[in-house]
């Protein structure tokens, strides 16, 4: 390798540089590209222009209801209504949350979808989930849905150990009927190549989705074959580099442009298996892939899928624009997924009760110089969630201080100083130095302290009030 | 009437555990008095409450000896009108 050591002066300045062209503060950081990006494919250098995706429609598909609930209890009808009514505020009037997917077999799962639908919502639309067995596109006709995910398993492990096929000849043919079945049914297939990223690419999925577009163009576009890539184990990686059946970049090359499968129907389902899930959903995309499969917060089988918020929040940071997304809904969501059983870990980003909060003495005195210091964003703006201190030992009076103005809802000039709360720092430090304590302390015990402390600021700013 | 020194001593002495009359001018709060974070602020709210004056957090907080605190809450008892014994 050349040696490509050089000097690196000084750029004195006495203005700061905060980057605003990378960090606007009311959005998320965005996402830029320099130049086209090279992947060697077959030997042969291949570009992808990975900053057209700020110019290509590109959609968040949801599986909340099928891959979602296949790794918990049911929802109650009332709970999926509810749910798809907030995934219909945060999708926006663009659609950007373009389609969900119900089961249909059973009078729960289509009583579920007349409800969704019912709402009147034009996003996200309903499409259907089933087996890929022909009697069940009566199903799919009967609830009136116009498109349908059917499995076609793509891997070895799956065709011969699963399914029990005795050739892949047989079962490709197999899941042509099926895919037959569906385009006279009036239904567009969407075919979910199960297990992709462990299958023989060359010897079995390229054949196959050859076949598939061949009967796609004998069709209506719009009952052209769609196609999902599954990564069911969570084996995809988006390392340059990295050879099929594991690269997501060449998956999508391969049935991009040597399948001719156009961009707007592929569509990318990942696992959580190895922490890889939401950065390949958001490698798809960028690949030429226009759909990308989630769920609300990352539920689904096994350690999850690509989790919804994470790809809306990447969606504005590659477009740079909201574009009518609904982002505080997110919250309104997972407060309501809570509500309802489901466990959020505190720190789990954009949601968790502590996402944005700081608990060191060090990181609070930032914060109350200017919040962007130690805030991703905007948060108050775009998830109505401030930025908050938790107190314990390390919090300091930094800490005690953005505390109380939080609590009193104190901004500017108005913030109270670190001095006026000294009686309260005091309280805490002893706490721990001379209580013992090894626990957070709690709003309710530093609500408590602060009207007992703190009485001139308490009778200004909360006698009175709720 | 005791002077500003007197006063910041007593504070000092009170705030810190330590005896008033080894404090001396050049002393800084910290490295010779052991003042730690949380009593580097209770010493700038215990000034405030003796010489019942106002300060700037960053101004007072900037303060590192005796002497120092002697000059800062001096001129500043003075812009705030409060008469103190110099």
């Amino acid at each position: 390798m050349a040696d490509a050591r050089r000097p690196h002066p000084l750029v004195d300045a006495t203005e700061p540089n905060l980057l605003d062209e990378t960090f606007p503060y009311d959005l998320p950081p965005l996402i830029r590209f320099e130049g086209p990006v090279v992947e060697m494919i077959d030997g042969r250098p291949v570009e992808f222009d990975l900053a057209s995706v700020k110019q290509r429609p590109i959609y968040i598909t949801d599986t909340t209801f099928r891959d979602g609930q296949q790794a918990r209890p049911p929802y109650t009808l009332d709970q999926m209504v509810r749910i798809y009514d907030l995934l219909g505020r945060i999708s926006g009037p663009q659609g950007v949350i373009r389609q969900t997917e119900f089961f249909l077999y059973t009078a729960n799962d289509r009583e579920a979808l007349d409800r969704c639908r019912a709402l009147g919502h034009r996003y996200p639309e309903c499409t259907g989930w089933i087996r890929a067995v022909k009697g069940d596109f009566r199903l799919v006709r009967e609830v009136g849905l116009r498109e349908t995910g059917m499995l076609t398993s793509s891997s070895d492990y799956h065709i011969f150990h699963k399914l029990k096929f005795k050739s892949r000849r047989e079962c490709l043919d197999s899941y042509c009927e099926v895919v037959d079945a569906a385009l006279a049914a009036g239904v567009r297939p969407r075919c979910h190549l199960e297990d992709v990223t462990r299958a023989d690419i060359d010897g079995f999925v390229l054949p196959f989705v050859d076949r598939l577009m061949e009967m796609s163009r004998q069709v209506p576009d719009d009952l052209s074959v769609k196609i999902r890539l599954c990564d069911t184990m969570g084996f995809g990686l988006s390392y340059p580099g990295a050879p099929l059946p594991r690269s997501i970049p060449k998956l999508i090359y391969k049935l991009n442009r040597e399948c001719g499968v156009p961009s707007d129907r592929l569509e990318w389902h990942g696992h959580n298996d190895f922490h890889k899930v939401h950065t390949n959903a958001a490698t798809a995309w960028l690949y030429g892939c226009d759909f990308v499969n989630t769920t609300v917060f990352g539920f689904g089988e096994r350690t999850g899928n690509p989790p919804l918020e994470g790809a809306v929040f990447e969606y504005i940071a590659l477009k740079g624009d909201r574009a009518g997304i609904d982002t505080a809904a997110i919250t309104e969501l997972a407060r309501y997924m809570e509500s309802i059983g489901l466990p959020i870990p505190d720190n789990y980003p954009f949601v968790g009760r502590a996402f944005n909060t700081t608990r060191a003495g060090i990181h609070a005195g930032g914060l109350r110089q200017d919040e962007r210091i130690y805030n991703i964003f905007d948060t108050e703006k775009l998830l109505g969630c401030p930025p908050r201190v938790a107190i314990t030992d390390k919090s300091g009076t930094d800490g005690v201080a953005l505390w109380v103005n939080e609590f009193f809802g104190l901004k500017g000039d108005q913030r109270i100083s670190k001095i006026k709360v000294a009686k309260l720092a005091r309280w805490v430090i002893d706490q721990y130095e001379k209580q013992g304590r090894l626990t957070t302390i709690s709003n309710a015990e530093l609500e408590a302290k602060t009207r007992e402390l703190l009485p001139e600021y308490w009778a200004m700013y909360k006698a009175g009030r709720p | 009437m005791a002077t500003v020194e007197q006063r910041i001593k007593a504070v000092t002495a009170r705030v810190l555990n330590v005896d008033a009359d080894a404090i001396r001018p050049e002393h800084y709060f910290t490295v010779d008095l052991g003042a730690e974070s949380v009593q580097s602020v209770e010493l700038v709210a215990g000034f405030e409450v003796e010489f019942g004056i106002e300060m700037d957090e960053e101004g007072a907080l900037s303060v590192e000896t005796v002497g120092g605190a002697v000059e800062y809450i001096t001129r500043i008892c003075k812009e705030q009108g409060v008469e103190v014994e110099e």
